[in-house]
């Protein structure tokens, strides 16, 4: 977006200029104050996530913390009865490291599979797919769960990563849109060159899908790191539990005593930066694009 | 899906008809879908079957075991109670109408209108991107509850924007307008699928536009939108068959109150399939609603030919 | 057809013979017994410390355990029951506990009280009933509790008014409420009034329960009550005494610690005994609340009964009931274990094991402790553990249903009871 071509007449110049600096005030002042907005809530948490119990019921809304209390982190990461964060996190990068990367695979594949052939039974495997995502989980849990319970999975990482390895419907589906935008003539030109499908598949169509890859990732690893149904039900052993398993075993809204509240702030606020680390390390990708040259045709 | 229009561009009519028995493999097909298939096969198809039939049942979940039979098949009853004498479904339909129908337009036009704003090479533009996506990644914990409680109370950060004193969540108007404007905060997810769409759009494009005199508008009329409509479909589609579904945010943030003004349907799904058990009654239920949202993903799909432009399949560039 | 009576003959002796002989065995060999709860850090700490202690007196017994939040505890747990994947020992409340046992899930205690593998001696009649269905022990108590008006005193100092009688009625407890608002300007009382356990309770004091003692119908003849005390509410919400249906709904999620009475945004509240820890801990340093018996109808009976906090129950999924037993037992009486626990699970059971916590208690500790012998010289007797259904009728029926719709003017109290009594009656019939 940098000035490509100077315009001769300076008088020009310099209104253009003064266009263009008025535009970025006018837009990082409008970006940028709906952007507090949008992570007010996050830096609401983080100040909470230093603050002593008393002060955050106090003070609810003040993002000021009276006083830095770190030890909150400290208590937090101890877990319970000797079993630490660390357990936590380990379970949550299986979790979620093999997960993302089973069901962004695969779903890639039988993307390509839906978008550039055809085959007999297309429309109703299609239809049956997106399908899978129109029942509600909760009449679905148990009967998954028998299911799982018949072949012996339950108390494993079975149930969580076997069933990615068929992909995820909503990842099929958004792939597909993607490998349809692109267009044909590659394809068949690889053809012509004696390519195979699968050949056209990881030499033409995967390096274009970059963006759509990496969106895909992002959404997996979050949604797979944020599931604590799942985990909750088939991995029923405090050395298993997940992150998200673990921060909603801190507080019991029923029962009595003190909730350490600030200690479950300060386990909430970390358990946001992988998700966060995932996103700022690939979104670079989303930014940079693909080069799309030489498809004037 | 409509494959008819394959490449008429430079193509020889030969080598056309050579492209669609090249694209036409039942095995390839099959071979590349494989994953799915066998996966849908063997742990989606019992669960959904299973649900299926349950909805024909008095199947109490507490302690019963279905492949035990601990269940009589009981015709239509539960559909007719919840068409006919269920006071509070109906209250969960209009919920859920009500949410989707505000929730799910909005949220798709602010993700666009972020995914445009963003997707430029300013600088910051990386900072103000993680900021925006951020509200979209905080989950569902007991802590992240209490912040969107915290936002929405009296004196809290909406409040203070709008410049209101509303209780949001008790009066009976406003609460719903918690989850909607919950829904359009966390607008991530949409607008990095539009975000990456923008980026597969050539640059060439653009550049040739340019060149021919075309404005800002004209481009963004004549090459975005048309270009992007795969994408708009997906997120219109998806965000549709979600919104549908929203549950979470109903759980932690209003519980449905108050007078089940945000009792969405899979909220009471699982209050009558985990609270009261029945889960016959649950399934049922969940039933309607997965043929509610496949009539309307399917109205979708119909009005696609209309306006959704596939560049693989048409091959116009 | 002798030979074959013969050989099922020689069968059933040989089993009957080896079958002790194996069970011996198995006592010796290593065996994992499975046990749930839900709870806080707090209590999960603790819990898994009296396991280790366990499991080092019976190095044979591999304690396996797991825990969650209690709105997750459930959905859990149901699961785990349709799969048959119960764990030997499950926390139980008093809300759930008929519903489970009424499908077979819970298994009576009584056999091991018998063959003293689980001593209850410690444990006082009343108490020990509140795990009774019929004459059998389906839960062991582990701690008690019991509703209470949360005070503040300093505020109540600050007006000028007097504490109130320790009997007071429900006159005067919207006198004082009102003389609250009027001096302070705060709320005389915030807190749902409209409480489910509030609406069971009422009727406790007059001399009756919510529910008949079979579980199968509404258990009061007489609304009026009912509408006589919504009516108050009414009264109270209009006279900006106590917050309003709209207003109570920005603090009904929050909990203890986000209740008004922690902000100083009124004088009283109603909570659980045990929840006066968590209240003093978010209110900071130099407040002082007290815990009061709930107030009663004139010239009736106290509304404040013992409840269990929790039992820990043997489930009829259990592979290993005769350990679960000994760990229970362990649980509650060794005095070790004791000291891990403390007061969390609410007031311990056994007098023993109060008496050897006394000299270490805090001042909170003292307060419930106090609060709790005072119910139990002053109380109505422990009404049976809830119906099959309540959960039902509590979510989809009191709240939704009446609570709702009267306290924001959609339907009087009248018509709101006759209605609770109505749906209520369908639900519990089924238990007939």
């Amino acid at each position: 977006m940098t000035t490509k071509a100077i315009p001769k007449s300076t008088g020009i110049t310099l209104t253009r200029r003064q266009r263009r600096l008025l535009n970025a005030v006018l837009y990082h002042f409008f970006v940028g104050l709906v952007g507090i907005a949008m992570v007010y809530p996050i830096l609401w948490m983080v100040s909470a996530s230093f603050k002593e119990t008393a002060d955050i019921w106090q003070n609810i809304s003040s993002i000021w913390p009276k006083s830095l209390h770190l030890e909150n982190y400290s208590n937090g990461w101890k877990g319970f009865g000797g079993i630490s964060f660390t357990t936590f996190y380990k379970n949550s990068f299986i979790y979620s490291g093999f997960g993302t990367l089973f069901q962004v695979a695969s779903s890639a594949v039988v993307a390509y599979g839906f978008a550039r052939i055809e085959f007999s039974g297309k429309r109703i495997c299609f239809a049956l797919m997106l399908s899978t995502m129109m029942l509600p989980d909760q009449v679905r849990m148990i009967p998954q769960y028998i299911l799982f319970n018949e072949l012996g999975w339950v108390n494993s990482f079975a149930p969580l990563l076997v069933p990615r390895l068929g992909g995820a419907a909503f990842f099929i589906f958004m792939i597909i849109q993607f490998i349809r935008g692109i267009p044909t003539e590659l394809d068949e030109a690889a053809m012509i060159d004696g390519c195979g499908k699968a050949g056209i598949f990881f030499r033409i169509i995967l390096p274009q899908l970059t963006p759509a890859m990496i969106t895909a990732a992002i959404f997996s690893f979050y949604w797979t790191w944020d599931d604590f149904m799942t985990p909750l039900i088939y991995l029923n052993s405090p050395k298993m539990y997940t992150v998200s398993v673990a921060l909603r075993a801190f507080s019991d809204r029923g029962g009595g005593g003190a909730t350490d509240w600030g200690a479950i702030f300060a386990m909430s606020t970390l358990s946001l930066l992988p998700v966060f680390i995932i996103f700022v390390a690939f979104q670079r990708y989303l930014v940079e694009g693909i080069s799309t040259t030489g498809l004037k045709g | 899906m409509s494959n008819s229009a394959l490449p008429a561009t430079l193509v020889g009519s030969k080598r056309r008809v050579r492209a669609r028995h090249w694209r036409h493999s039942n095995l390839a097909g099959y071979l590349f879908i494989s994953p799915w298939l066998i996966g849908y096969l063997l742990f989606a198809l019992m669960p959904i079957l299973a649900s299926l039939m349950l909805s024909f049942t008095n199947y109490d979940v507490l302690g019963h075991n279905i492949l035990r039979g601990d269940w009589d098949f009981v015709g239509l009853d539960n559909f007719e109670k919840m068409f006919y004498h269920d006071y509070r479904y109906w209250k969960s339909v209009k919920a859920t109408l009500n949410y989707v129908v505000f929730a799910v337009p909005l949220r798709l036009m602010f993700a666009l209108a972020v995914a445009m704003l963003l997707n430029t090479k300013r600088h910051g533009v990386y900072f103000y991107r993680a900021a925006y996506y951020t509200p979209s990644v905080v989950g569902g914990s007991v802590a992240v509850a209490l912040m969107w409680r915290e936002i929405f109370q009296r004196d809290g950060l909406v409040n203070n924007i709008l410049g209101t004193e509303i209780y949001w969540f008790g009066n009976p108007d406003y609460a719903m307008w918690v989850l909607v404007t919950l829904a359009v905060w966390q607008f991530g997810s949409p607008m990095l699928v539009f975000l990456a769409g923008l980026r597969q759009i050539p640059q060439d494009m653009y550049e040739a536009a340019s060149i021919d005199g075309a404005n800002f508008f004209q481009r963004f009329w004549r090459i975005t939108i048309p270009l992007l409509t795969p994408i708009i479909f997906f997120n219109l589609v998806m965000q549709t068959i979600n919104g549908f579904q929203q549950f979470t945010q109903a759980f932690i943030v209003t519980g449905g109150r108050p007078l089940d003004r945000t009792l969405l349907y899979p909220l009471y799904v699982y209050n009558r399939g985990f609270v009261s058990f029945q889960m016959g009654y649950a399934s049922a239920m969940a039933w309607v609603l997965l043929v509610t949202i496949a009539f309307f993903t399917l109205i979708l799909f119909a009005s696609s030919r209309l306006w959704v432009y596939y560049q693989g399949d048409e091959g116009k560039s | 057809m002798k030979s074959a009576k013969g050989l099922i003959l020689t069968l059933i002796l040989m089993v009957a013979l080896v079958a002790p002989a194996a069970s011996a065995i198995s006592a010796q060999e290593n065996i994992e017994l499975h046990i749930t709860w839900w709870g806080s850090q707090n209590r999960h700490d603790r819990t898994i410390a009296v396991i280790d202690m366990f499991h080092e007196q019976n190095p044979n017994i591999e304690v396996v355990y797991e825990f969650s939040s209690w709105g997750d505890y459930w959905t859990l747990l149901t699961t785990k029951a349709s799969g048959e994947n119960l764990p030997d020992i499950m926390q139980q409340d008093y809300a759930f506990l008929k519903e489970w046992q009424s499908r077979d899930l819970l298994a009576p205690l009584d056999p091991f009280i018998a063959d003293g593998t689980l001593d209850v001696s410690g444990v006082s009649d009343v108490v020990l009933g509140t795990g009774k269905i019929g004459d059998e022990l389906y839960g062991l108590p582990l701690g008690t509790n019991s509703q209470a008006i949360l005070i503040d005193v300093q505020a109540f100092e600050k007006a000028g008014i007097e504490l109130p009688a320790p009997d007071w009625t429900w006159a005067d407890f919207e006198e004082i409420s009102l003389a609250l608002h009027e001096k302070l300007g705060i709320w005389g009382f915030g807190g749902p009034l409209s409480d489910e356990a509030l609406w069971k309770s009422l009727y406790m004091g007059y001399g009756t329960w919510a529910f008949n003692p079979e579980g199968t119908a509404i258990g009061y003849e007489d609304d009026q009550p009912l509408v006589d005390y919504f009516d108050m509410i009414l009264r109270l919400i209009d006279a900006e005494a106590i917050p309003s249906a709209e207003q109570w709904a920005e603090y009904a999620d929050l909990g203890p610690e986000g209740n008004p009475l922690v902000t100083g945004q009124s004088v009283m509240g109603y909570w659980w005994s045990n929840q006066i820890v968590a209240i003093t801990k978010a209110a900071g340093e130099g407040r002082e609340f007290k815990l009061w018996h709930l107030p009663r109808p004139e010239g009736g009976q106290p509304q404040n009964y013992i409840k269990p906090s929790q039992f820990f129950s043997v489930t009829t999924q259990a592979k290993h009931p005769k350990e679960a037993a000994m760990f229970i037992n362990f649980f509650v009486n060794n005095m070790e274990a004791s000291d891990a626990l403390g007061t969390e699970r609410g007031v311990p059971v056994v007098a023993a094991v109060r008496e050897h916590l006394a000299p270490a208690l805090s001042p909170i500790d003292i307060e419930t402790f106090d609060f709790l012998a005072r119910v139990e010289a002053d109380g109505s007797p422990v009404p049976p553990p809830d119906p099959a259904g309540w959960a039902e009728i509590r979510d989809n029926i009191y709240a939704p249903q009446f609570v709702d719709p009267v306290l924001y003017g959609e339907i009087s109290p009248a018509e709101g009871a006759a209605m609770l009594r109505e749906e209520a009656n369908l639900i519990l019939a089924r238990n007939k």
